[in-house]
């Protein structure tokens, strides 16, 4: 036995478990069968069927417990495993009474349950439910490769019910529909041959033939298999792909699921089945810009910059190999026909002509005459115009009075009509003024003017109405080409109303008032050519509207209130924008009247017409300046900027900055001044605690300012102080002889004052520009604080500021003079409180001067970080740089000259190089380069 | 032509390895080795003469567009699209230190002379100067002058020069604490200095290259004749600085007389766009890599 056992190869493990259950079994039986009868009546064991102890007694879990029975484990019970995270809530787990109870308990469940007996389950629910579970039991047991119900094991064998068997018995078969299909599908079968019948064309004819026997072939073809087929298909998706369970690459991209499985069905239908390449299943749906092989972390989301800048090569033909099957691509297209026709629904066939067809409209033909440029028929104007001729020019009349009316009066006639005309000449019929109106003095003068007036008001209306159409083709009067080209028509009538209104005129015609009203006729075409709400038209129009209503003057009239839909709070706010907008385009007109009057009239007509010249010559004009640039090019700039001392040390240098304070960012944006300015005015504050002497307030406001170039050094603190500190103005106050406490107090008060400052600054600069105050300068309050200081500054020392003005950096002092000039001047009354002057006069200046020289020196010790301290640091810092400047120099020379002579020993050739020498070369390049 | 006959233009060896298009490739300090990355986000150690892959790092999240080695080749540095710097160990592949700060992706990271800060040039307009010998992780300086993307960033013992595509050159001195903007007028894809250190030599994206006189901005010659408009191609001057190399986008590598800017030679290095070229530092010998994945390596 052993040595056969050697000889045997085992593999995997026996199972004991059965042998282990059957002896127990045995044991049950045995004991049942009468073993334990004969054993005291306290040593019997109650077990169930399996053999298993049914009562452990109360130490030992009492009432069928422990391992071999609801326990579930050997060591006790195991605990129900509970896991909740933020992501995955742990739902509410119901229980039921199945998961404390054994197998036979449950079986004895289920018997107790109601159910039909297998034989009069007619429809077979029962059996069908019962094959179900028993499937479901199965899987437990034999766990498959795929998880879920496989469609074999679902399929389970039914027992047949009795009404299946009548079924069979009648000659039904299994996998069929009840009923009678052969009848069926000849009845159809007739049908559509009766249908046929009806067609009668001969071109129609030949198709219905293909069309029946495809038809026919399709379903004689298809009868047995598919209409008659009764059980339903249980696995409808198949895994196919390569992806995760349950993963669905088009979750967020549906439009491209059915592209795929287009492609996918007619794959498979050709008969070959494409391996899936990497691209199409990995990283296909992603996006399709990424480059194929390598995507990016599953934490990680894709990016603009993940895009694959390189994607317009075909990655696949460099380094992907991949069977491909360049034959099937015809036969591809032909299936990818066939499966469209799929689409149809069944019964119908696809249309081989339509009726319904999209109407092309072909564009118009263009005569071939046509000449793409627009000519201007000048006048065609005047023949559309029924003209009156027009009444020659008459000189008005020597009586001033006589053409003012004149004029005046036909104004209004043109405007109110020729009623008025009538009418008035009729009640002055006595009045010898209004002769003119008859066939008196001045009358040829008034028709001439009434003429003219009439033609005024019509080009008006007419610019008003079609000036968006053609504002150009308009007949051109001197009148309209003077107020289109911006020239102030020769006010002839107005001056002269002036004089007369003085002289005394007895006679005002209401005309006149309604002229002062009445804007030129050039404004509103201003206006009209400005069109401020272009975007919207109807807006535009009702802008219009508003215009004419108000250079006409005078009351509104309700039709501009037509517009009903608006709210009232909507036309008062467009009421507002328009009142803005006229302003704006009054304002624009007196710039546009000097640009009008420079550019000439041909300009101007393009600036309305599109000429096709005009494009190009502006892609010329560019092209010159790009021609400009590339000349200017390369430029050369050249700015301040600071190492980090980290960086001097680290590259091995000497810090050019060493000992100074450090640098002002060059701030961006106002968050990045906030951010940094606190740190230097604070390290500047801390500089000046050493020197207990100066002042450290100024100081320390000056620091800064003196350092920055930049705008925002300039913190608004006037509004700060008045609202927050009222206790900053006795600075000069506070007596002299405390000197030290003084300094003490100001180094904390300056430490908080310029913190709080520029903290609060940005602030206050935005308040004070919601609330459209000027917000001053910090310089103005501190000539404010101490006024007579700069005054002293200026008496004291004349020569120092001269001495100042001549550095370029001054401009600081400057503006600082200047502002402090200008705020004495304009509140001498604020300065009522320096009364102070007096009693600290002589210390007062003393420090004044101490300070001054010291903020002198600053701003030295500044201006050289900017200019002149460089240079000379770096002649004398750095000889070897300008030894490398010149060689460099010679070496072009060198490159210029002589092309042969390659330049590895350009040190040595620098050496001898001379000034003359340089100067040629230079010269001699700038030659070559022009 | 006895020039041209100097010029690296034999293949020697191709370098197969990377997947997808090869960023950058570059020799180290001696020329014995190179590094190349690219994105597949690995960097590659090879020996260019034997043509034989040494060592690949792996540790970037996205592509790696730069790298560069120390002068004793014991580290390199390399950055991309992950935002941040490496600052690797040779010889047992560990990131040493990474640095975090720029706000886009890396263009290209220059080590100073004595490798003691590494230099970024990044997308968010600025160039960072990260410290090698410390352990602060914080920039020792940023120089945010640059009103683009910066591209390119070259040292010398006492400058930064950084080329943008804003179309400036900028010098940062750091003896006399100066910045000199040199302004070309086009986007600057790559700079590369002169070996002498007096010329500086533009790559800019109108298909130009453009050689500047440090000392005084001056534009000394113009290079036409690639393509470079849209891809970051690389250029170079070979060691005696007698020609200008430059990467063009349709494959070809362009070698010109750096005095008359003629054209000495041209060939097909690439099928497809050439995006670096790197001279050996004492040889005629030549790297080149490009989007095909390949990087090939010539000479005489």
């Amino acid at each position: 036995m052993g040595s056969d056992e050697e000889d045997f190869v085992f593999h995997g493990t026996p199972i004991e478990r059965e042998e282990e259950i059957a002896s127990r079994k045995k044991k049950a039986v045995a004991g049942a069968s009468g073993n334990l009868r004969t054993l005291p009546a306290w040593k019997q064991e109650v077990t169930d069927e399996e053999g298993r102890r049914r009562f452990h007694g109360a130490f030992t879990g009492g009432y069928s417990a422990g391992y071999y029975n609801t326990v579930g484990s050997k060591e006790g019970w195991a605990p129900q495993s509970f896991t909740s995270s933020r992501q995955n809530r742990a739902g509410a787990r119901k229980q039921s009474i199945s998961d404390f109870l054994d197998e036979d308990e449950k079986a004895d469940m289920e018997g107790k349950s109601l159910s039909a007996s297998s034989q009069f389950d007619t429809f077979g629910f029962t059996a069908a439910e019962h094959s179900r579970k028993h499937a479901e039991k199965e899987q437990h047991e034999r766990p498959s490769a795929i998880p879920g119900p496989v469609p074999d094991e679902l399929v389970a064998p039914v027992s047949e019910s009795i009404g299946v068997k009548l079924l069979l018995k009648m000659g039904w078969r299994r996998g069929h529909s009840i009923k009678e299909v052969r009848a069926s599908s000849d009845a159809r079968r007739e049908a559509r041959k009766a249908f046929l019948a009806f067609y009668t064309d001969e071109n129609t004819k030949e198709t219905p033939d293909s069309l029946v026997s495809e038809t026919e072939v399709e379903t004689s073809l298809g009868e047995d298999i598919k209409i008659s087929e009764s059980t339903p298909v249980y696995v409808l998706n198949p895994k196919q792909d390569l992806h995760g369970l349950g993963y669905d690459p088009f979750k967020h991209a549906p439009e491209f699921r059915e592209k795929k499985r287009s492609r996918m069905s007619a794959n498979k239908e050709v008969g070959f089945r494409k391996p899936l390449s990497m691209k199409e299943s990995l990283f296909g749906p992603k996006s399709g810009k990424i480059a194929p092989g390598f995507g990016i972390g599953a934490l990680e989301e894709l990016d603009v910059e993940d895009e694959d800048v390189y994607a317009g090569y075909d990655f696949d033909q460099t380094y992907v190999i991949e069977d491909e099957q360049p034959a099937r691509q015809s036969n591809d297209n032909r299936l990818r026909l066939t499966s469209k026709e799929h689409d149809v629904l069944p019964g119908f066939g696809a249309a081989k002509n339509s009726d319904y067809s999209m109407e092309r409209f072909n564009p118009p033909i263009i005569p071939k005459d046509f000449v793409a440029r627009h000519k201007f028929s000048g006048p065609l104007e005047a023949e559309t115009k029924p003209t009156v001729s027009a009444p020659p020019e008459v000189p008005p009349p020597a009586d001033n009075n006589l053409k003012l009316l004149i004029e005046g009066f036909a104004t209004f006639v043109s405007r109110c009509g020729k009623l008025y005309e009538d009418l008035s000449r009729e009640k002055n019929q006595s009045n010898q003024l209004f002769d003119f109106l008859r066939e008196g003095n001045g009358h040829d003068y008034y028709a001439r003017r009434l003429w003219e007036e009439q033609q005024k008001r019509k080009d008006q209306s007419k610019l008003t109405l079609d000036v968006k159409v053609s504002p150009t083709v308009q007949k051109m009067t001197a009148e309209t080409r003077g107020s289109l080209l911006g020239e102030k028509p020769l006010q002839r009538s107005l001056k002269e109303t002036d004089t007369s209104a003085s002289s005394g005129g007895s006679f005002q015609f209401p005309t006149n008032l309604s002229d002062t009203f009445t804007k030129s006729a050039s404004s509103q075409e201003a206006a009209d050519a400005v069109k401020p709400f272009k975007d919207d038209p109807a807006k535009q129009e009702r802008f219009e509207q508003f215009l004419k209503e108000k250079y006409k003057g005078g009351l509104r009239t309700t039709d501009s209130n037509r517009v009903n839909s608006m709210s009232e709070s909507a036309r008062a706010q467009e009421r507002l924008d328009f009142e803005a907008a006229a302003e704006a385009i009054e304002k624009g007109k007196a710039y546009k009247e000097v640009r009008r009057a420079t550019e000439q009239p041909l300009d101007f007509l393009a600036g309305g017409l599109q000429f096709t010249s005009g494009g190009t010559e502006q892609i010329k004009d560019t092209g010159v300046v790009d021609m400009k640039s590339s000349k200017t090019y390369p430029k050369r700039e050249e700015f301040q900027w600071r190492p980090s001392p980290l960086l001097c040390k680290r590259f091995d240098l000497p810090d050019p900055f060493m000992g100074k304070l450090p640098p002002a960012p060059r701030a961006r944006n106002k968050m990045d001044s906030l951010i940094f300015l606190p740190d230097t005015v604070k390290a500047a504050s801390a500089r000046q605690v050493s020197e207990s002497q100066v002042p450290k307030k100024e100081t320390s406001i000056e620091e800064p300012e003196v350092e920055v170039e930049v705008e925002n050094v300039e913190r608004p603190v006037d509004l700060y102080k008045a609202i927050f500190s009222d206790d900053s103005e006795d600075d000069e106050d506070q007596p002299m002889n405390g000197k030290i406490q003084e300094g003490q107090e100001k180094k904390n008060e300056a430490a908080a004052t310029t913190l709080n400052r520029l903290i609060a600054g940005d602030f206050l600069e935005s308040l004070g520009k919601e609330l459209g105050f000027e917000v001053p300068m910090e310089e103005e309050i501190k000539s404010r604080s101490k006024p007579e200081d700069s005054s002293d500054k200026r008496l004291d020392r004349p020569g120092l500021k001269e001495k100042v003005e001549e550095k370029t950096s001054s401009l600081t002092l400057g503006s600082e003079e200047e502002k402090s000039r200008k705020k004495r001047e304009k509140s001498p009354g604020k300065r009522s409180g320096g009364n102070d002057l007096s009693s600290s006069e002589s210390s007062g200046d003393e420090r004044r001067r101490k300070r001054y020289n010291k903020k002198d020196r600053h701003r030295n010790d500044s201006e050289s970080d900017s200019s002149s301290d460089y240079h000379s640091r770096d002649k004398q810092g750095s000889r070897s740089r300008s030894k490398r400047r010149e060689s460099s120099r010679e070496k072009r020379s060198s490159h210029k000259k002589h092309s042969k002579h390659r330049r590895t020993k350009k040190s040595s050739s620098s050496r001898y190089s001379s000034d003359e020498e340089q100067k040629e070369s230079r010269r001699e390049k700038k030659r070559r380069r022009d | 032509m006895s020039a041209a006959a100097e010029l690296p233009t034999k293949e020697a060896h191709i370098l197969k390895g990377h997947e997808g298009a090869v960023l950058a490739a570059r020799f180290n300090g001696d020329g014995n080795y190179a590094l190349t990355c690219g994105k597949d986000r690995t960097i590659r150690l090879w020996n260019p003469h034997r043509g034989i892959l040494i060592k690949t790092y792996k540790s970037h999240g996205r592509e790696v567009r730069d790298v560069h080695v120390t002068s004793d080749n014991a580290k390199f540095c390399s950055c991309g699209g992950d935002r941040q710097v490496y600052y690797w160990d040779v010889s047992t592949g560990r990131v040493i230190r990474k640095f975090r700060g720029h706000d886009g992706e890396v263009n290209a990271v220059k080590f100073n002379d004595s490798s003691s800060v590494v230099v970024s040039a990044g997308f968010d307009r600025s160039l960072r100067v990260w410290d090698c010998r410390s352990h602060s992780v914080e920039p020792v300086q940023i120089i945010d002058t640059f009103l683009d993307t910066v591209m390119s960033v070259v040292l010398t013992k006492t400058e930064i020069i950084g080329g943008s595509v804003d179309g400036t050159v900028r010098t940062f001195d750091m003896r006399i604490g100066r910045e000199m903007s040199d302004n070309l007028g086009q986007p600057v894809n790559c700079i590369s200095i002169s070996n002498d250190g007096n010329c500086v030599l533009a790559g800019c994206l109108d298909s130009t290259l453009r050689l500047l006189d440090r000392t005084t901005g001056e534009l000394l010659q113009v290079y036409r004749g690639h393509i470079s408009k849209s891809f970051k191609t690389d250029c170079c001057l070979t060691n005696s600085d007698a020609h200008v190399i430059g990467g063009s986008e349709d494959g070809l590598v362009f070698f010109w007389d750096l005095v008359d800017a003629k054209v000495v030679s041209k060939f097909r290095a690439h099928d497809l766009v050439v995006t670096s070229v790197s001279y050996h530092p004492k040889e005629d010998c030549m790297l080149t890599s490009s989007v095909d994945g390949t990087v090939r390596v010539w000479k005489k």
